[in-house]
């Protein structure tokens, strides 16, 4: 190959300095001139390919990026053989993430000047992005040999025979590295975390009394700094190992900081006690009373023994516990020990304990003189008792209980926030969404300097469906200069809005909105996975190994992560809806109508985006290495999110939401452990997130059903003969699509077999495969045939009778009854009926919850059923206190009322004031 | 409430308590950087359902190449609990806890920080609690043009 490509003739002196000189102007960003200096060798030589690739290199940093992409790929062209053109080509398209491509460049590059420490630092950069360790290893290796003198190769190579699954290599590399160590002076931090990381690796082998060995050795001699992690580490090896000694390594931990679960955990389980299933034992009790008298500022061991307790121990416990967090005034005190509610006996000891201290306080604030020393006797003991109360029977679906205590704590004290949030919360619970935002917004007027409460007016606010105004009291704490609250939020990576934004505008029938939301939750993880770029050569330079190896970790299941899983889901649902009905589109399009406060936000956002432009530099905390190589930040073309929805592929797009949590999954399904799992548990703990969000939420499986049965669909339009005969690669794509779908709902149905949904994808399932042309072909035909017949019901049992079964079995079940509904409504069943099973959620004995009835009046609604109105009735009366369900017109007037200035306040409201807390 | 270092998993959850609380706010590679960095000084507070609840986001800054006289420090760059889980004296733990680290493992001789003249109850922590001295005020420190007290405590025999 080769020997075909051209031999580049050399540029005569003159240039070749110019040439030089352009390569330094670009080194230190002067790029008018290095322009110049480019355009002056063209003259002579315009197809010197080298000086092409720098010319465009320098044009897409002056905001000519198109023009410059070009020019880079024509120098290419023209010099296959050149280092500094693959070189340009890569860092192009390192800078544009695409990082596949630009480690090929580097690759290419890399051919044509082998040592170059630059092009083989970046290759070991991108491939530890890409996760190709066993090249990694290669390149790393390859930078020791030429390298060998400086400190960080070493350990790089360590890393990447680590990371390649290989800590026997690591381990042997380490041991070479230090037995060549000289003189290493004293309090060496960097020295300090290499030493750490040699004992994480011996720990991973199970080489323990070593790793024991070399930490004890390396703490006396002082050679490790981390005073902490050298006590974590010992307590960790010792009780891996059963010794002993664990137990006092344990308390040295709890005592250098005693607020530390895991040092509790750690110490209880040396005497043979698990936190997570505690059982009552005296000993354990006992050490725990010694700890807490010794340590009396700290609340863990007197936590620890609520959670380990039972019976009258418990009882014995729990009373100054709360005795004394009422007394202080704790808020947190109920949210502290609400986990011991799961033991119904203790729920009750705490509901009987805490009303018969507000007996007893009632009592005395009533009989004590004021000027009593007794913190119990303190009206505010009373208060906060009421408040504890309040919470209990809301969290218990008591709401009138907890409602009337609000009443009365707030004519105790009106002015204390934290009440009215409550008030919100137990309202929310009941589905008053709009006096729980009234309720919010009145704690916001007693404190509008804390943006913790102007975050969860904001966030109530969502909830009521009151979008503009949600952000208008946002706005409050948001950046002035951003080109709107929304944005600042999305630019601050702010995933609680950005849901719960999405949410809103899904409930408010704005699909366009909403998926612009979920598609920014997109965004924001797709950044935090590419933040760790460059932590790939610097944790190196600085030697913190240890945390770096967590970064990996973590970045390994990040889109494991709630807020990613739900987003994907939602957006998958939306483009789904648009590919069944493109209309969805069409008609937000052409009616596009606009409210006022819609068009004034608008011109308010672009005003600012005039101002925010020139910000947009300084913005942004840089890290380190401030290459200024990004592509600049496009505006918002979208601002309705219209585009976003009315995309071409939305299937697709779907897919590529999901496609992280299918990898994940497999990952898990598969058993292929994390390269990078830590020891200490952490790594288990991220596998365990990855498998309760991910591999085990029936929700997971339902969406890529229904993408990859949808995908298959725009496939199968062919037939299977003709992609049999004249077109294999759709034949395989087919395949594929179609036996995600059916492993995707076999998933879910092994989840949940009678989970609503999957009842729902089963039938529809059947009936896709009903209008195949013909069975699929072979080679996925046995396999496909096999799987579904697992999962459908025999085919002499009609779907409207595998229908009925299923909703007479599950008649208590409102959200399995409104299953049953919506595929009467597929099975074309007359309207009639499908109407009479929606009216059967009311059923006897069945726990009908707002969000099941919400969706049952939505599926009501898209019938064109004329008993909506009746079905709005009967919710109403059911949730009494709910505004889920008030037509339109009393909605507007709630609505209204909502962000009514209270009357205490009218005088002077908070309107915008700055928050003061925090030290920043 | 748990009571630890701050790990990686953890800074999802610290950017956003500090979201919720207070108007300086960071990119996730911010977060990124200091715990990279100064992977020991940083803590966070947690709930029994392991959501943060509160945390304090520290560095350390070298003497620079050109002052060689500036000894190392330590820095506080954010610290913030939410309200609902005030009172229990989680701030100065974790500054405790951070101060310590600093200390004995980075050998910073002070730690400083900035605080919104206007904070009372932050500059109550400070001074009151934890003994920290007011060095100097900064004009117009704030991007809505408040003053910062820019406060320091000595961290040698401690």
């Amino acid at each position: 190959m080769s020997k075909a490509l051209p031999k580049r003739t050399p540029l005569p002196s003159k240039e070749a300095s110019l040439f030089k000189e352009l390569l330094t102007l670009y080194e230190t960003r002067q790029l008018k001139k290095g322009l110049k200096t480019a355009d002056q060798i063209l003259k002579k030589f315009p197809d010197h390919g080298e000086t092409l690739c720098m010319k465009g290199l320098v044009l897409t940093h002056m905001g000519r990026r198109e023009e410059g992409i070009e020019l880079v790929k024509k120098g290419v062209r023209l010099d296959l053989t050149s280092h500094i053109c693959w070189h340009v080509f890569g860092l192009i398209q390192k800078a544009d993430k695409n990082y596949e491509e630009a480690l090929k460049s580097y690759t290419q590059a890399l051919r044509f000047d082998k040592e170059n420490m630059n092009l083989l630092r970046d290759s070991a950069q991108l491939q530890t992005h890409l996760r190709l360790y066993e090249n990694l290893v290669e390149t790393r290796h390859f930078i020791l040999k030429v390298r060998p003198n400086q400190r960080q190769n070493w350990i790089a190579l360590a890393l990447a025979h680590h990371l390649n699954g290989n800590p026997k290599e690591a381990k042997a590399v380490l041991d070479h590295y230090q037995r060549s160590l000289k003189n290493v002076p004293d309090y060496d931090y960097e020295h300090s975390e290499t030493l750490l990381y040699y004992i994480i690796i011996l720990e991973e082998l199970g080489e323990l009394s070593e790793a024991l060995s070399v930490l004890d050795t390396s703490a006396k001699s002082r050679a490790i700094v981390d005073r902490t992690a050298i006590l974590e580490f010992r307590a960790r090896l010792l009780s891996k190992q059963g010794a002993p000694e664990a137990e006092e390594a344990w308390r040295a931990l709890i005592e250098h900081n005693a607020d530390n679960y895991s040092s509790y955990r750690g110490y209880l389980s040396t005497l043979g006690i698990s936190l997570e299933s505690p059982s009552s034992s005296s000993e354990a009790l006992a050490k725990l009373e010694e700890l807490s008298t010794q340590l009396p500022r700290a609340t863990a061991p007197r936590r620890l023994q609520l959670t380990i307790s039972s019976g009258e121990d418990f009882k014995k416990f729990i009373r100054p516990y709360i005795v004394k967090n009422l007394a202080k005034g704790v808020p947190s005190l109920f949210t502290d020990i609400k986990t011991l509610y799961v033991d119904a006996e203790k729920r009750q000891v705490i509901e009987d304990l805490v009303e018969s201290l507000k007996t007893e306080y009632a009592k005395l604030s009533s009989t004590t003189p004021s000027d009593a020393t007794n913190a119990e006797a303190e009206p505010t003991t009373y208060l906060w008792t009421l408040y504890f109360l309040a919470q209990h029977y809301s969290y218990l679906n008591q709401p009138t209980k907890a409602l009337e205590l609000l009443e009365e704590a707030i004519t105790h004290t009106p002015t204390l926030p934290e009440l009215y949030l409550c008030k919100g919360r137990a309202l929310k619970r009941v589905g008053d969404y709009l006096g729980a935002a009234k309720a919010v917004n009145e704690a916001r007027f007693l404190d509008g300097q804390d943006r913790f409460i102007n975050t969860k007016c904001g966030k109530y606010l969502l909830r009521a469906g009151m979008v503009d105004e949600a952000t208008g009291i946002l706005g409050l704490f948001t950046k002035k200069d951003a080109l709107s609250p929304a944005a600042d939020l999305e630019d601050m990576q702010s995933l609680l809005f950005l849901l719960e934004s999405g949410d809103s505008y899904s409930r408010l029938n704005k699909p366009n909105m909403a998926l612009k939301r979920y598609m920014s939750v997109k965004k924001v993880f797709d950044e935090w996975e590419d933040d760790q770029f460059d932590f790939h050569g610097y944790n190196l330079r600085k030697f913190t190994i240890s945390i770096y190896l967590r970064l990996l970790a973590w970045e390994d299941t990040l889109r494991a992560h709630p807020a990613y899983v739900k987003a994907a889901i939602e957006a998958s649902k939306i483009f789904v809806k648009v590919n069944d009905d493109p209309t969805i589109v069409t008609s937000l399009t052409s009616t596009s109508q606009l409210t006022d406060a819609e068009k004034k936000a608008k011109k308010k956002a672009k005003k600012a985006a005039a101002s925010k432009a020139q910000d947009d530099k300084k913005a942004q905390p840089s890290a380190h290495d401030p290459k200024d190589l990004e592509p600049p930040v496009p505006k918002d073309d979208d601002p309705e999110g219209l585009k976003l929805l009315g995309c071409s592929d939305p299937l697709e797009q779907a897919a590529k939401l999901l496609h992280p949590l299918v990898v994940l999954a497999e990952r898990t399904l598969t058993g292929e452990k994390s390269k990078t799992a830590n020891e200490d548990g952490k790594g288990k703990g991220k596998q365990e997130e990855v498998d309760k969000n991910v591999v085990k939420n029936v929700e997971v499986w339902i969406a890529v059903y229904d993408v990859a049965i949808r995908r298959s669909a725009s496939l199968s339009s062919w037939t299977f003969r003709v992609m049999v005969d004249a077109d294999c690669s759709s034949l395989f794509r087919f395949s594929e699509k179609l036996l995600q779908a059916v492993g995707a709902l076999t998933r879910a149905s092994a989840l949940s077999p009678s989970h609503p949904e999957v009842h729902i994808r089963i039938v529809d399932l059947k009936q896709r495969i009903a209008a195949f042309p013909q069975p699929p072909p072979a080679p996925i035909g046995p396999v496909f045939t096999e799987s579904v017949s697992k999962l459908l019901p025999p085919d002499e049992i009609s779907m409207e009778r595998f229908n009925s079964e299923y909703l007479q079995r599950h008649s208590g079940e409102p959200a399995k009854v409104l299953a049953a509904a919506r595929v009467m409504k597929v099975l074309d069943a007359p309207i009639g009926s499908v109407e009479e099973t929606v009216f059967g959620v009311f059923g006897e004995g069945s726990q009908l919850d707002i969000s099941t009835a919400l969706s049952a009046l939505e599926f009501l609604t898209s019938t064109s059923s004329s008993r909506v109105d009746e079905f709005r009735q009967r919710c109403q009366a059911k949730f009494e206190l709910s505004t889920a369900f008030k037509a339109p017109n009393d909605l507007a007037q709630l609505k209204e009322q909502v962000l009514a200035v209270p009357l205490a306040n009218q005088a002077d409201g908070p309107a915008g004031v700055l928050p003061e807390d925090g030290a920043n | 409430m748990n009571i630890r270092l701050a790990q990686v998993e953890d800074l999802v959850g610290m950017q956003a308590c500090n979201l919720q609380n207070l108007p300086e706010n960071y990119m996730m590679k911010f977060w990124m950087f200091h715990t990279m960095t100064w992977p020991q000084c940083s803590f966070v507070a947690e709930d029994e359902k392991g959501r943060i609840v509160g945390y304090v986001l520290a560095k350390i800054d070298e003497p620079s190449e050109d002052d060689k006289n500036e000894e190392i420090h330590g820095h506080v760059n954010s610290i913030s609990v939410l309200r609902s889980y005030r009172r229990l004296g989680l701030a100065k733990k974790l500054m405790l806890l951070s101060q310590e680290a600093m200390s004995s493992i980075y050998q910073a001789s002070y730690v400083s920080l900035h605080v919104r003249k206007s904070n009372k109850a932050a500059i109550a922590l400070y001074r009151d609690t934890l003994g920290f001295e007011v060095a100097k005020v900064e004009k117009k420190y704030y991007g809505d043009g408040e003053d910062a007290l820019s406060m320091k405590l000595s961290l040698k025999n401690s």
